[in-house]
């Protein structure tokens, strides 16, 4: 007899009455290794299966235990942890999957099961080559070109979230926003972000957000939603939200799914966050490097301005050593002189009025000597006094003793040199108080 | 009187312009460019924009709004 395969076996034959017939008794465990061996000789090593998911259970060791059902039946599926890791997509209940495996008996509980090694799901062949497609012609279109890409404000003051009410997308682009940087405020617009309809929503907020910008002033806007599947997102994959983002004025950051997600989305948005919870980093600078660069600003600031202290209380000292040097010049000169005077008063009549003019000229010259003594003291107190204003770096100080500024009227430039202006040029010279003078340059 | 006048007209900056003028008041003072009594003058207003800039980040409240949908009717 052949069996169910159409295998030659010995079969028992069934006792018949009177006789004592060889009756061939097989244990349990030599009918499932038959079974196994009927199952190995006329199934295909490897198949592939298509159907729903049902019973999806991921037993705590990471093996898989569910089955795969159609309208006729059902099949027990194994996938162990090994084989599950390698899945990129979460399988569950209803999920129409391609699994690819093979068949074998599992004596302990008399059951045939299917071992499954790789599954896809079904029908993502079909979104994956929409999406391709839509990237090429979108491309095309000039929807991803870099030069259209709107740069983001470094320092938003007013950010607008698109995204579900429900979804933990939103808490997670708040806090990483916040994280960063407080001084903002945001405006949240709930949309749907998956399901029948959802890119149709979400392209009209975002073009009613840029109608209404004149009133809520957005710098920027962060368009996004959490991780799923292909089919989840899929309302960032479809041309309509293509296009709305593209023609946005308000620059938009896409926040959608995990790192591995690419959406239509991310590649028009003017920049992308790999997920929601790195909206923050894309769209608001660190309030600690900030402040950092502030006080790098402030030390700047402080080392500048003393430097060029140092530089002006220097110009000041190479002045006033030349004025005092011309100061001693000049008394010298003159007392030179009225040593000569006194020469040739004496030479005149020495003889006749050597009596009375030795008298006046003595006196004359204690009074002269007394003279030059107090001139010279008070040249010499005069520039100690100003060697000690010196000393207080007050450049502002210089305007008050008489020196002044001047600069060219047209384009406030200093004035250091005759070649700075032309002829006709007007000037105007700062005096003391903030006082000016224009004038106009007739010689040079 | 005018130092007032230069408070109150920094406080109305925001962080974005406040940020702005102070770089390049750091970059003038750093070239030298500028006369003495101006480079005071910009070390003080300089010293006005960081105080203002810190101001706004440690007072900064976490605001949060809604906005609704206007329906498109609406428009004109």
């Amino acid at each position: 007899m052949n069996d169910l395969f159409g295998n030659s076996k010995p079969t028992p034959k069934p006792a018949a009455p009177g006789k004592n017939p060889p009756r061939q008794v097989y244990t349990v465990s030599q009918v499932n290794t038959l079974i196994k061996t009927a199952l190995e000789n006329n199934l295909p090593g490897r198949l592939t299966v298509t159907g729903e998911i049902s019973d999806w259970k991921v037993h705590s060791k990471g093996h898989c235990y569910f089955s795969l059902k159609d309208q006729g039946g059902v099949l027990p599926c194994v996938m162990w942890a090994s084989s599950f890791a390698k899945v990129k997509f979460k399988p569950e209940n209803g999920l129409a999957v391609f699994a690819t495996g093979y068949i074998d008996v599992y004596p302990p509980q008399g059951k045939y099961q299917f071992y499954i090694e790789r599954m896809e799901p079904a029908g993502v062949g079909a979104l994956q080559l929409a999406f391709e497609q839509m990237v090429k012609r979108l491309e095309a279109q000039g929807l991803f070109a870099e030069a259209h890409k709107r740069p983001l404000p470094k320092f938003p003051e007013r950010i607008g979230i698109l995204t579900s009410e429900s979804g933990a997308a939103l808490q997670d682009i708040i806090k990483s926003i916040f994280d960063r940087w407080p001084c903002v405020r945001l405006l949240f617009y709930s949309v749907p972000v998956q399901g029948e309809g959802a890119a149709e929503k979400i392209a009209s907020a975002i073009k009613d957000v840029n109608r209404r910008n004149d009133r809520l002033k957005l710098d920027v806007m962060i368009v996004g939603r959490g991780g799923g599947s292909l089919e989840d997102l899929w309302a960032f994959n479809e041309e309509v939200l293509a296009k709305a983002i593209y023609d946005s004025k308000i620059p938009i950051i896409s926040a959608v799914g995990h790192e591995v997600d690419t959406t239509i989305a991310d590649l028009v948005a003017d920049a992308r966050a790999s997920t929601p919870t790195k909206a923050g980093v894309v769209a608001v600078p660190d309030m600690r490097q900030v402040l950092e660069d502030l006080e790098n600003k402030k030390v700047c600031l402080n080392r500048n301005i003393m430097l060029c202290v140092q530089y002006g209380g220097q110009q000041l000292d190479e002045v006033f050593a030349e004025l005092a040097k011309e100061i001693k010049e000049l008394l010298a000169n003159k007392k030179d002189k009225l040593h000569h005077f006194y020469e040739e008063v004496v030479k005149i009549e020495p003889h006749r009025l050597l009596g009375r003019k030795t008298v006046e000229i003595n006196e004359f010259r204690s009074r002269f000597n007394a003279a030059m003594a107090v001139g010279l003291n008070r040249t010499g107190l005069l520039i100690t006094a100003q060697e000690n204003r010196l000393a207080g770096l007050n450049p502002k100080a210089v305007l008050r003793r008489g020196y002044s500024i001047t600069t060219l009227k047209q384009t406030g430039a200093v004035v250091k040199n005759a070649a700075d202006v032309q002829i006709g040029d007007d000037i105007t010279t700062e005096l003391a108080g903030e006082n000016l003078i224009e004038s106009r340059v007739i010689k040079k | 009187m005018a130092k007032e006048e230069i408070k109150n007209d920094i406080t109305k900056l925001g962080f974005e312009q406040a940020i702005k003028e102070l770089t390049g008041i750091v970059g003038k003072i750093e070239q030298g460019e500028i006369t003495l009594q101006d480079s005071i003058q910009q070390y003080e207003r300089g010293m006005t924009l960081i105080k203002h800039c810190r101001k706004i980040l440690q007072e900064a409240e976490k605001k949060i709004e809604k906005i609704a949908e206007e329906s498109s009717e609406q428009q004109k």
